[in-house]
């Protein structure tokens, strides 16, 4: 073996330029998988962290409210959640897990400014703002981006932040002091009209005391939220709007409404007992999601005795996501097998020539006694090492192109989102994809070998011998 | 004989005194295109042991096939070659490979070094094929490079030796094995006539010293001249064969 390795070595050695060209171009292709492999897998950091960020890695539901609940969302809803709540942070092992349990209504109404006399519809959630605030800070894959500040912290019990789309529509662009916000082209009316009375009855009940007047006067960021209770009946409040907020996706910016917990509770279910609709549990890292889900399933089964329960991750939660990253890795599977078909035309041609070039060695070698499989193992090896080399070259290139760009402060942005990102090529600590994609490329680097490898060992001695 | 020539010698080489090669009733056909070419049309020859025998020819006589045929790297049509006691016709490709890493030597008329190893290299190449021990190619490659008179040169490439010098090389790395029979294609061709002369007197040596038999293909009347064995060739066939020993006696 070592006496084919050192052949072989020498004899790549022998033809430095076409062993280079062969090998750089094994290692650009190399480098460019690699590169797109971080890009893809960066993406994949992104959304998940996003996804992470927004709704936890696991929530707890109404076993239909995932499929059904969307229509009304306040009849799918856990009512005794604090005390699963509880459960969860009591339990051993997933209070050393668990960074937040935080509870989320979401609910369906219409929002409206009536100063303005315009409304929508809209679907919202209630939040509790400092637990929502913490975890926005989870950044397991240490992304160089900025943490989003939730607004509702620290603000008024009766505070909202909404969609761009939602303040546009009600025209509260210039209130919330919104760039790049066109107005319709019919002119709002300088004065709304009055609620009706039955609503701003209704609406001066809910509002907290102290709370502003339920119809503001236009400009001011104050609007009338309408939803309907617990018991079928209208329900209506105002609230401050605090901020708008791009959602990224034009059908969610304008109808996304984001509430206190409590208020929206206290707007739906009054006195009585309040109920959210999901349970959100962030985890400290998203490979503990398994050993999780299965530490919840008996104390879940506790709980659903009077009502259904599942508990669903951020993946199901999430269509949307494993859809981009399957389309990601189909894009990788491409690359990487247009880029193998490269490689593999590459490194064959090389080693045809060389066949072609030495037949009178191959000859020369079969005469003075080596098998036909010594000289399979001679071009084969030889294939192997332009492989390996290629390979080795191909990942210091990508991690050389991947720190360069990532320190290069370039920013992109990605579809869904507001603010562009830093782009960032994860390639270093990918080890999976760094030794799959290299391992690979030598398995074709063999392959291509082989078939010019075969066809040198069946050579005859004496056609080889008399080559010219 | 000293105990170090003793080691140079062929394994076989002191209770051997048979023929080391004999061809029966051997034919061959090429098919050039559609046409058939007889080649070697029933010769019989006898390769006698630690003699130098030439093959004499014109061009297309055949020399080259018959060469090839007792050098194990092609096989007839018909009719039957014993080497070293054994019948070559019948064994499989491995076995052939392994049969002439034992018992073969080649000398070809392009010296067919190996480029990328050194003089010590190719001579100690077929040394590693056989799986010989580090000690062993260690006493033997240096001794085979004496023989031939270049110590000095072992760590040259052949491209950076001459044509003689490149052709000892060869005859060393057909020694190394210390093999029956030794194969040489027309082995001085390519050499002016003093390293011709040189690289004669060198194998001539080898006979006598080593025990080894020699069989040539040539148009070299210094070869001829020196030969034990002249077998003289003619579109495929036999025409006369001179035995020098026969001529004494």
């Amino acid at each position: 073996m070592m006496v084919t390795l050192n052949l072989a070595v020498r004899n790549l050695l022998r033809n430095r330029r076409r062993s280079l060209a062969t090998l750089v171009a094994m290692s650009i292709g190399c480098a460019a998988i690699l590169l797109f492999g971080g890009f893809s897998a960066n993406i994949n950091y992104n959304m998940q962290t996003h996804h992470v960020q927004q709704g936890g890695h696991l929530q707890i539901q109404h076993r239909d409210f995932f499929l059904y609940g969307n229509g009304n969302p306040t009849a799918y809803g856990i009512s005794d959640y604090q005390k699963l709540m509880a459960a969860i942070q009591a339990d051993a092992v997933l209070s050393n897990m668990v960074l937040v349990v935080t509870p989320t209504l979401q609910f369906g109404g219409i929002a409206g400014n009536y100063a303005a006399s315009v409304s929508r519809t809209i679907i919202g959630s209630g939040f509790v703002a400092e637990d929502v605030s913490r975890m926005r800070l989870w950044n397991d894959f240490q992304l160089p981006n900025k943490v989003k500040r939730f607004e509702l912290k620290g603000a008024a019990p009766d505070a909202a932040i909404v969609g761009t789309g939602v303040a546009r529509v009600l025209q509260l662009c210039d209130a919330l002091k919104i760039e790049r916000c066109p107005k319709p082209e019919q002119e709002a009316k300088e004065e709304g009209e009055a609620l009706p009375d039955d609503i701003a009855k209704l609406s001066a009940q809910e509002t907290p005391a102290g709370g502003a007047a339920p119809a503001a006067p236009g400009g001011q960021a104050r609007i009338e939220v309408l939803v309907v209770n617990s018991r079928g009946a209208p329900n209506v409040t105002s609230v401050q709007v605090v901020r708008a907020e791009d959602q990224g996706i034009k059908e969610l910016d304008e109808v996304y409404v984001m509430m206190h917990l409590a208020q929206i509770q206290q707007l739906v279910y009054g006195s009585a007992t309040p109920k959210a609709t999901s349970l959100m549990i962030q985890l400290q890292r998203s490979d503990q999601v398994p050993q999780a889900l299965e530490r919840l399933k008996p104390i879940i089964a506790r709980f659903s005795a009077s009502q259904p329960l599942t508990v669903l991750d951020f993946r199901t939660l999430n269509p949307f996501y494993v859809q981009t990253i399957q389309m990601f890795d189909t894009i990788f599977g491409f690359v990487f097998i247009l880029i193998g078909a490269i490689v593999l035309f590459t490194v064959s041609n090389t080693m045809n020539t060389a066949v072609v070039e030495r037949t009178v060695e191959i000859g020369t070698l079969r005469a003075i006694g080596l098998r036909r499989k010594g000289i399979r193992s001679l071009f084969v090896t030889e294939g192997a090492l332009i492989g390996i080399c290629g390979a080795l070259l191909g990942v210091v290139l990508a991690l050389v192109a991947a720190a360069a760009i990532n320190s290069s402060g370039m920013t992109w942005l990605p579809p869904g989102n507001v603010e562009p990102l830093a782009l960032t090529l994860t390639v270093w600590g990918e080890v999976p994809m760094v030794t799959g994609t290299a391992a690979g490329l030598v398995c074709i680097a063999v392959l291509s070998a082989w078939w010019p490898a075969y066809r040198a060992a069946q050579l005859k001695v004496v056609d080889a011998l008399r080559h010219v | 004989m000293s105990d170090h020539e003793d080691e140079d010698a062929p394994a076989s080489a002191a209770p051997q005194q048979g023929p080391v090669a004999v061809l029966s009733k051997v034919f061959k056909t090429y098919q050039l295109d559609s046409i058939e070419v007889p080649v070697i049309k029933g010769v019989d020859i006898l390769v006698r042991h630690a003699k130098f025998t030439v093959l004499i020819g014109p061009s297309g006589s055949g020399k080259t096939t018959l060469l090839n045929m007792l050098g194990c790297i092609d096989k007839p049509d018909k009719g039957e070659i014993t080497v070293a006691g054994e019948d070559v016709v019948a064994l499989s490709d491995d076995a052939l490979s392994d049969f002439r890493a034992k018992n073969i030597g080649f000398i070809f008329q392009n010296f067919n070094l190996l480029p990328v190893l050194s003089a010590y290299e190719n001579i100690e190449y077929p040394l590693l094929l056989a799986g010989a021990s580090a000690k062993k190619r260690g006493d033997r490659v240096p001794r085979l490079l004496k023989a031939v008179g270049l110590s000095d040169r072992a760590k040259n490439l052949p491209g950076q030796l001459s044509g003689g010098q490149r052709q000892r090389v060869a005859i060393a790395r057909a020694l190394a094995r210390k093999p029956k029979l030794v194969i040489a294609d027309e082995p001085t061709a390519n050499l002016d006539s003093t390293t011709g002369a040189a690289i004669l007197a060198l194998m001539r040596r080898m006979v006598d010293q080593y025990g080894i038999s020699f069989i040539f293909s040539t148009h070299d009347p210094e070869v001829i001249k020196a030969a034990d064995d002249s077998i003289f060739l003619k579109d495929g066939v036999i025409q006369a064969i001179r035995r020098k020993t026969e001529q004494a006696a």
